[in-house]
C-alpha cells in the first residue's frame, strides 16, 4: 500500500476537520449568494478551491466556515449576519452532504454518517461591534468561534498585522474572552498580534485554537505563532491549525511578498490594488520575479516543528482555502488533505498520532469548551460590560 | 426556547403537502356561536371580569420591559420591582397571558447601528425571560404560547422590531427570525415609506409571511398599510393603533382604514397611552366601542405599551390594571364573547395564522434571494 492509499483510509475513519474556509465569501464575492451559479455539489474548480466532490476526494469530516467580513465594511455586523445566511442556504441545499453542527457530539454524529459536520467561525472582533450582546447574538445564530481580530486592530485587541495600540487585549479584550468562555464559544487567536495570544492564554479557562496559523520558528511572518506561545498549549489544551497559505509558510514566499508589495507601492498603487492597471505592474514583477512555490513538504516542516513546540495533542489543520489566492504544489484545492497525511506517514508519524491531528483534537477543544461553559453559566450571568465602562480613561 | 437556539437544520419539508394537513388543535379559537360564558350575569361586572379573563386573559400587543430594565442591575420581577410598570405580581394580577416585547430602537440608529442593536435587544430580552422563568416564557409560535399558559406561565413573543433592524437584507430578516423575532414595523427604511412599498418592501412582507413574522403596520403611512393589505397571505397587525375618529393622532387609523383592516382581518390593538387614546378607562372604551363597530369584534385587541415611556389613562397606570377596562366594556354591554375575541382569541387567530402561512409558504418558496439595490435599483 502506497502512503497515499494509507493515508485515504486514515481519513475515511478519521476525517479533517479544518479550521477555516472563506467560501462563504467567495460566494459573496462572486455572485452575490446566487447559489444556482455556483451549484457545488458540482465541480467548481473553475472558480473556487471548494466543492462538495473534492471535499469528499480531500477526505474532509468538518468544516469551520468562515462568516469573514472585510475590517472596512460599512456594516461589518450585518454583513456577517448575511454570512450566517449563506451557511445556512448552503445546509438547507445540501443536506445529505452538509450536517449542522453546533457541537462536539454533532461532529462524531456527522462522522457516523458520512456527512460534513459544517460549524461556523467569525472571523474578527469588528463582527461584534464592541458588543457582548452582539457577541451572545452570533452564539445564538450558531457561531462557535470568534477570531479576535483579523489583520485590522479593534478597539480592544490587537492585530498582528497592524500597529500596536491596545499591547494585548484591554480589560474589555478580556471581558469579551470571559464571555466567550461562558457562552462556549472558542477563542480563536489567528491573526492577533503575540502580545493578544499571551492574554488571551492569561485569561482564557477554556482551551484556545489557532484555526489557521503556523509555525514562527520555521517562516518569520507574524501571522505564524511563536514558540513561547505554542509550548503554552499543552496547559491551555488548545490547538494550532497548520495553515498552507504560501506567503505565511515558506519565507522565499514571504520575502518575495515584501517584495512585491514594495513594488506596487513605488508604482503608487495600494498592494492590495486589483485594478487593471495595478495587476498590469503586478504581472510585470512577476515575470522579471518568478513567484517561489511552495509545497506539501513546506506545510509537513511546521508540522514537524509544532509537534516538537507544542505536542501531537495540541495540532490541527486550517487550510484556509478560497481565503488564499495561492496554494502550495500537492494542497492545490480541498482534495489535498491526503498528500499532506501522506507526507506525514512518510515522515514516520504514527497513524495514531495523525488521527489527533485530522479530527480528535479538533473535536476535543469544542467538547472542552463547552464543558467549561456549563460549569461558568451554573455560576455567571451574561455579562453586561460596555467597552466604554472597561476602557475608557476614567474606567 | 432551545428550539430557537438550535434549529440551524430546520428545512421545508419536501414531500408534498402531508405536512398541511396536521390539524391545528381548536384551544384558544373563540368564536361568538360557540362560546360557553365562564361569568355569571347577575355579578358586578369587575367580579365578572376577573372570571373572563381568568379564562381568556390579555395578551398584550406591546411591552417594552427589556429596554426599561436596561440600566437596573438589579432586579427581581418574580417578587416585584416598583420601578417598572410589569413584573410577574402584577402581570398575574391583571390576568395577563402572554406579551409581545417591543424591540423599537432608539430614534435615529440606522444602518450597522441598528443591526447591532437590535441584536443587543433580543438578547437583552431574552436574559430578562431567563432570569423570571418561573413567571414568563419565551416562545415563537402559537402553539408554544398555549403550552406556557397551560404551564401558568406568561408567554413572551419577540417583537416588533423596527424595519432598519433588517439592514435591507432578507438574510438578516431570516437572522433575526432565527434569534426569536416574531413581528416587525414596516416604517422607517427606503423600502417602506410614506410613497408606500417599494418592490424590495413587497418582497420583505413576502419573506415575513414565509417566516411567519408578523407585519404590524401601526405608524406605516396609508399607503403602505394598504399595499400590505392586499400582498400579505397572512394577517397583519397595527400594534399600537387607536381610532383617529375619535382622537387625532398620526398612529391612530381612520375610519377607511380599519375598514379594509377589518376587511382583511387584520388586527388593531389599542394602545392604553393617554396621548393616542385619552386620559381615561372610559376613553379607552369609546375606542375600543368605536374599532369594533367599524372593523368588527374580530379585529380588536389591546396593547399595554407599560414600560414603553407613554403616559397611560388615570386606573391604568400599570399590568395588573386590565380587569378595570373589561368591567368598564361590560358595563357598557358587550358580550362575554366579544371580550374573551378582544383579550385572548383574536391574537391567537393572528399568530396561528401566520404560522400556518408560513408552512405553506415553506412548501412552494425558496428562500428569496433578492436584494435591494436589485428590486429597487
Amino acid at each position: 500500500m502506497t502512503s497515499l492509499e494509507a493515508a485515504r483510509d486514515l481519513l475515511r475513519e478519521f476525517p479533517v476537520a479544518d479550521g477555516h474556509n472563506d467560501l462563504p465569501w467567495a460566494l459573496r464575492e462572486q455572485v452575490r449568494y446566487d447559489l444556482d451559479a455556483r451549484d457545488v455539489a458540482a465541480d467548481q474548480s473553475a472558480h473556487l478551491h471548494t466543492d462538495i466532490p473534492r471535499l469528499r476526494e480531500g477526505g474532509v469530516g468538518a468544516q469551520y466556515w468562515s462568516v469573514y467580513v472585510r475590517t472596512d465594511s460599512p456594516a461589518p455586523v450585518a454583513a456577517t449576519l448575511e454570512q450566517i445566511d449563506c451557511v445556512r442556504q448552503l445546509l438547507a441545499r445540501y443536506p445529505e452532504h452538509l450536517r449542522p453542527a453546533l457541537t462536539a457530539a454533532d461532529m462524531e454524529a456527522a462522522r457516523r454518517e458520512g456527512r460534513i459536520a459544517s460549524l461556523m467561525g467569525a472571523e474578527g472582533g469588528h463582527s461584534i461591534a464592541n458588543s457582548l450582546g452582539t457577541l451572545r447574538g452570533l452564539y445564538g445564530l450558531g457561531v462557535r468561534y470568534l477570531t479576535l481580530t483579523h489583520n485590522d486592530n479593534v478597539d480592544w485587541a490587537d492585530s498582528a498585522t497592524d500597529e500596536p495600540r491596545a499591547g494585548g487585549l484591554t480589560a474589555f479584550g478580556r471581558e469579551v474572552v470571559r464571555e466567550m468562555n461562558r457562552l462556549g464559544m472558542l477563542v480563536d487567536l489567528s491573526h492577533v498580534a503575540a502580545t493578544t495570544m499571551r492574554d488571551a492564554l492569561d485569561t482564557s479557562t477554556a482551551p484556545v485554537i489557532f484555526s489557521h496559523s503556523s509555525a514562527r520558528a520555521v517562516c518569520d511572518h507574524p501571522r505564524n505563532i511563536p514558540d513561547d506561545v505554542l509550548e503554552r498549549l499543552p496547559a491551555n489544551g488548545g490547538i494550532a491549525m497548520v495553515t498552507f497559505v504560501p506567503k505565511f509558510v515558506l519565507q522565499a514566499a514571504v520575502d518575495w511578498t515584501a517584495a512585491a508589495d514594495e513594488n506596487m507601492r513605488a508604482h503608487g498603487f495600494h498592494h492590495l490594488d486589483t485594478t487593471a492597471e495595478a495587476m498590469k505592474v503586478h504581472r510585470a514583477f512577476e515575470e522579471r520575479h518568478p513567484r517561489p512555490v511552495a509545497t506539501v513538504s513546506t506545510v509537513a516542516d511546521h508540522l514537524d516543528h509544532m509537534r516538537e513546540a507544542a505536542g501531537v495533542d495540541h495540532l490541527g489543520i486550517g487550510g484556509d482555502y478560497d481565503g488564499t489566492a495561492f496554494t502550495p504544489d500537492g494542497l492545490n484545492d480541498v482534495s489535498g488533505y491526503p498528500n499532506l497525511v501522506a507526507e506525514l506517514l512518510d515522515r514516520g508519524w504514527s497513524k495514531a498520532d495523525l488521527t489527533k491531528v485530522t479530527w480528535k483534537n479538533a473535536v476535543r477543544v469544542l467538547d472542552a469548551a463547552e464543558d467549561v461553559a456549563r460549569g461558568l453559566q451554573a455560576t455567571r450571568p451574561p455579562s453586561n460590560a460596555t467597552i466604554e465602562s472597561l476602557d475608557s480613561p476614567e474606567g | 426556547m432551545a428550539d430557537l437556539q438550535h434549529d440551524l437544520s430546520r428545512t421545508a419539508a419536501a414531500d408534498g403537502f402531508d405536512d398541511l394537513a396536521e390539524p391545528y388543535p381548536d384551544e384558544g379559537v373563540i368564536t361568538a356561536e360557540s362560546y360557553e360564558p365562564v361569568s355569571d350575569p347577575d355579578d358586578a361586572p369587575l367580579t365578572r371580569a376577573h372570571a373572563i379573563l381568568a379564562a381568556h386573559p390579555v395578551a398584550d400587543g406591546c411591552n417594552a420591559l427589556p429596554w426599561a430594565l436596561r440600566r437596573l442591575s438589579y432586579y427581581d420581577l418574580e417578587l416585584g420591582e416598583s420601578t417598572v410598570d410589569t413584573d410577574v405580581p402584577r402581570l398575574r394580577g391583571g390576568h395577563v397571558g402572554a406579551l409581545f416585547w417591543s424591540l423599537q430602537l432608539p430614534e435615529g440608529l440606522d444602518g450597522d447601528r441598528a443591526v447591532g442593536a437590535t441584536l443587543e435587544q433580543l438578547d437583552r430580552a431574552k436574559t430578562v425571560a431567563r432570569t423570571c422563568d418561573e413567571g414568563l416564557r419565551l416562545t415563537a409560535t402559537a402553539g408554544q404560547v398555549a403550552d406556557a399558559r397551560n404551564c401558568g406561565r406568561v408567554a413572551v413573543l419577540l417583537g416588533p422590531a423596527g424595519a432598519p433592524a433588517l439592514g435591507d437584507s432578507l438574510g438578516i430578516l431570516r437572522q433575526l427570525h432565527l434569534l426569536g423575532l416574531r413581528a416587525l414595523t414596516l416604517t422607517g427604511v427606503s423600502w417602506a415609506s410614506e410613497a408606500g412599498l417599494t418592490r424590495f418592501g413587497e418582497e420583505v412582507v413576502r419573506e415575513m409571511n414565509r417566516l411567519g413574522v408578523i407585519a404590524d403596520l401601526s405608524g406605516a403611512s396609508a399607503q403602505t398599510l394598504r399595499r400590505a393589505l392586499s400582498l400579505s397571505r397572512a394577517p397583519v397587525l397595527c400594534g399600537r393603533s387607536a381610532a383617529r375618529a375619535i382622537r387625532p393622532h398620526p398612529v391612530n387609523l381612520s375610519d377607511d382604514l380599519l375598514a379594509e383592516l377589518g376587511a382583511a382581518k387584520g388586527l388593531c390593538l389599542v394602545p392604553l397611552s393617554a396621548e393616542q387614546t385619552g386620559p381615561t378607562v372610559r376613553d379607552v372604551a369609546d375606542h375600543l366601542d368605536h374599532i369594533r363597530a367599524v372593523a368588527g369584534a374580530e379585529c380588536v385587541g389591546l396593547s399595554g405599551t407599560y414600560d414603553s415611556g407613554s403616559a397611560h389613562p388615570q386606573e391604568l397606570q400599570d399590568t395588573s390594571c386590565y380587569p378595570r377596562l373589561i368591567a368598564e366594556l361590560l358595563r357598557r354591554g358587550w358580550e362575554e364573547s366579544d371580550v374573551a375575541l378582544l383579550t385572548w382569541g383574536n391574537v391567537q387567530r393572528l399568530l396561528r395564522s401566520a404560522d400556518f402561512t408560513a408552512r405553506a409558504a415553506q412548501q412552494r418558496r425558496e428562500p428569496s434571494t433578492a436584494t435591494i439595490s436589485e428590486l429597487d435599483g
